[in-house]
């Protein structure tokens, strides 16, 4: 039997297949003595212990690596081989269809020719999985047949191709043209979202910050129900937890909120703001607890911006729809004592406890930036009297016991090499000044300095004085 | 802010091994015979267009027989107008571009039926403003992109519904400034390469915060000068383009350490055999060989061709398709 021969064979004869991966020669031993140790050496014929070719046990499927490239040729060959034929007889039953027995003899012969398509287009998938042609084939045949089954049999060949090449972008969007085939048709939309929101959490435990892969779990937000992106948000939580570096994760959550907190039309107004309320306070909490234990992680200081622009925002609003005074100034007071919490964090980040591990500088980097990104996003920010503000940071810098440690050997240097120099440079004199009041450094002039950047604000200015900023 | 200082510190750092890469794109169109040519045959359109660009930037477009690349493209031309990847395959808008981008390097558009062209690439525009890929509907950023860009090298942007295509683009903006593959998806630096030179060619830059989408641009170069594309993720020679040509269409170019990235770009090379990788030591392939000369291209490195950062073409074939040279 030939090579391609005994790879569809496999695949004909376990349906059930859900894993495939490409093995070397030598894991092939290994695999066999595990085999032999199980006492299971003939069970699986051609295909088990001694077959050096083709691994399959347990609904796995291996391959081995030295038949690849023959392997493949052959898939492709017959692949394009039968589609060429099969787009023929398409022409021909498409242009001349009268006689009735022309029609079942072509009908029959074009049902063989399909069969083919598939199975040639499995194989070679399995092999080269963005080869678009062979997707497309199959979108062909499923499209004209129009059997659930066959578009449900799409989804496991997808998922089986994800599984040996979690980013292949042909497998991920064939899986969104099945779903928007059926959806709504023939199975229960709610669920196959579920489904595929379960599939992309198992491939992004084995394949680290895959776009595609969340991406597509992005794409599904668009279909689901109110109560169902508030499942998704808790349930996808304790999972950013353990992976504080996927920031793609967090743009998932970004994603649900957002959607979230702009639904809001229909039902109570009322219960819904109360909710919301809670979904934007529960994420704060939480970012807050990772970004105290999980020290100097990029992506849980750029979520964290985007949560405090989420809250203020909702802060501000609530303002303007208050016309009441009292209202006004107790919201003014609820941007203040959240301004203080931030400030307090900035503060307790950007103590290097440690300066052998990057870490500890990585953090008190990204707590600085965090907070001028908030300055400079926020434009509340700068009507606040946050001079005063920073006038108390830099008292307790000062008079902190710490303080030698915040200021020791070349510390004024050290937080910021991670960013380039004409990365700070071009945030000009009012963020150099920043940084430098924020890292602690007190200049005899920071009231004055201070105050007159951040109430006259003039963003990202263009002129840069050398001494404010070779920190 | 033209920086013309390279000339003491390449010295200092290596410099660009322009013979041995060429000698490398060359070799990489005979080197057919193992299974990772033969699973990237499909995109083989898209090769001829990393490979031949890079070859034309270091000033060798005119090792390679014209004739034959033009006959191959024109093999590769179905009768709704699109391009394939390779002969035999289906038609797509990602083969469409480059094939038509090969053909501006060789100053031969007049071989192309252009309306025929036009009509495959203004047929998928959806209602929204957004387009598919090819008939069967996938959505993404990127295809808005090639399409404006592509209808702008033929000279038929008039054909589709610009407004639409840039309200849908800003439709894919994030609140951190960047732009996803579709709305609310995560902001990447190729797709905001796409979004970015979309708007540009189109003429709607007004619509991008330059300061907000530059800060999280220029936040992409880590410690060992390289791009990254994503927070979290580790530098690649690609995003030397993606980032790069972005920050330089904004206007935010001087935000990042050009002189590091530089140094980045050019330990990747393979001094022995030619080519660039991803990362210094890793295995070196024509898509980063591409994007690391067109990368350093646009840092001004010298003995480079000058290349566009919205059509990705030599300055010089830019000109020439509206100026007339």
């Amino acid at each position: 039997m030939d090579l391609l021969n005994q790879l569809e064979t496999i695949l004909e004869s376990d349906p059930l297949i859900d894993e495939v991966g490409f093995i070397h020669p030598s894991q092939f031993v290994t695999l066999h003595k595990e085999c032999g140790e199980s006492g299971n050496l003939s069970a699986d014929g051609d295909f088990g212990s001694t077959n050096m070719k083709f691994w399959n046990r347990d609904h796995k499927l291996g391959i081995s690596t030295e038949v690849l490239l023959p392997l493949c040729k052959a898939a492709k060959s017959a692949f394009m081989n039968v589609m060429k034929q099969y787009k023929m007889l398409s022409n021909l039953s498409d242009s001349k269809s009268e006689d009735e027995n022309a029609m079942y003899v072509s009908s029959l012969s074009c049902q063989s020719f399909e069969d083919e398509v598939m199975k040639h287009s499995r194989a070679l998938l399995l092999l080269s999985s963005d080869f678009g042609t062979a997707w497309n084939a199959r979108k062909l045949v499923v499209l004209k047949e129009q059997q659930l089954s066959m578009f449900t049999d799409e989804l496991l060949l997808s998922a089986l191709v994800l599984s040996y090449s979690p980013k292949s972008e042909q497998a991920w969007s064939h899986r969104r043209w099945v779903i928007k085939m059926i959806a709504g048709k023939h199975l229960n939309l709610q669920q196959i979202l579920a489904k595929e929101s379960e599939l992309v959490e198992k491939i992004a435990e084995r394949s680290k910050m895959n776009y595609r892969a969340w991406n597509h779990r992005c794409w599904l937000v668009s279909y689901m129900t109110r109560e169902q992106m508030l499942h998704e948000l808790k349930r996808s939580r304790d999972w950013a937890g353990l992976h504080v570096a996927d920031n793609s994760c967090f743009h998932y959550r970004r994603r649900l909120m957002l959607r979230i907190l702009e639904n809001k039309q229909e039902g109570d107004d009322f219960s819904y703001g109360v909710e919301n309320y809670h979904v934007m306070k529960e994420e704060l909490d939480l970012n807050e607890v990772l970004v105290k234990r999980y020290i100097g992680r990029e992506a849980l200081w750029l979520h964290r911006r985007f949560l405090s622009l989420m809250w203020i925002q909702h802060l501000t609003t609530m303002c303007g729809i208050s016309c009441h005074s009292e209202q006004k100034t107790g919201i003014d007071n609820e941007i203040n004592l959240f301004l203080d919490k931030e400030l307090c964090l900035l503060d307790s980040c950007s103590v290097i406890q440690d300066t052998e591990f990057e870490d500890f500088k990585a953090q008190a980097m990204y707590s600085a930036i965090y907070f001028l990104w908030l300055v400079k996003q926020i434009p509340q920010l700068r009507k606040i009297e946050m001079h005063e503000k920073l006038k108390v940071i830099v008292t307790s810098f000062t008079s902190s016991p710490s303080m030698s440690s915040r200021l020791g050997s070349d510390y004024q240097i050290q937080p910021w090499s991670g960013v380039s120099l004409p990365f700070i440079k071009s945030f000009a004199t009012w963020i150099g000044d920043f940084i430098t009041a924020a890292v602690g450094v007190v200049l005899a002039s920071m009231d004055k300095v201070v105050r007159t950047k951040l109430t006259g604000c003039r963003p990202y200015g263009s002129s840069v004085s050398a001494n404010n900023v070779d920190c | 802010m033209a920086d013309a200082s390279f000339g003491f510190s390449t010295l200092q750092m290596g410099e660009l091994a322009i013979g041995k890469h060429v000698h490398y794109i060359l070799s990489v169109e005979k080197k057919k015979d193992s299974f990772e040519s033969v699973v990237m045959d499909h995109l083989r359109m898209n090769g001829a267009y990393w490979g031949l660009t890079t070859l034309d930037l270091l000033g060798k477009l005119d090792s390679v027989n014209a004739d034959e690349v033009l006959s191959w493209i024109m093999a590769c031309q179905h009768e709704s107008g699109g391009f394939s990847g390779n002969i035999g395959h289906d038609p797509h808008i990602l083969y469409t571009l480059s094939a038509v981008q090969v053909l501006a390097l060789f100053n031969k558009l007049d071989v192309l039926d252009i309306d025929k062209v036009a009509t495959y690439i203004t047929g998928l525009q959806n209602e929204d403003g957004s387009f598919s890929g090819d008939m069967w509907g996938e959505v993404d950023t990127r295809f808005s992109y090639i399409a404006i860009c592509c209808l702008s090298i033929l000279r038929c942007l008039d054909k589709i519904n610009v407004e639409k295509a840039v309200s849908y683009i800003l439709s894919c903006k994030n609140l951190d400034g960047g732009f996803g593959c579709t709305p609310g998806g995560e902001s990447h630096a190729g797709q905001i390469f796409c979004c970015v030179g979309a708007l540009a060619i189109t003429g709607s830059l007004h619509h991008v915060d330059k300061d907000l989408l530059g800060w999280w641009l220029c936040e992409r170069q880590v410690k060992s000068g390289g791009l990254n594309g994503r927070p979290e993720k580790l530098p690649d020679v690609c995003y030397s383009w993606w980032v790069l040509s972005s920050l330089i269409m904004i206007d935010r170019v001087h935000w990042i350490d050009k002189e590091k990235l530089v140094k980045f770009i050019l330990d990747c090379q393979d001094l022995e055999n030619g080519g660039i990788s991803d990362r210094p030591d890793d295995a070196v392939d024509v898509f980063h060989t591409y994007f690391g000369v067109a990368g350093l291209s646009l840092l001004e490195y010298p003995g480079l061709k000058a290349v566009d950062p919205a059509y990705a073409l030599p300055v010089d074939v830019v000109n020439r398709i509206f100026f007339g040279r």
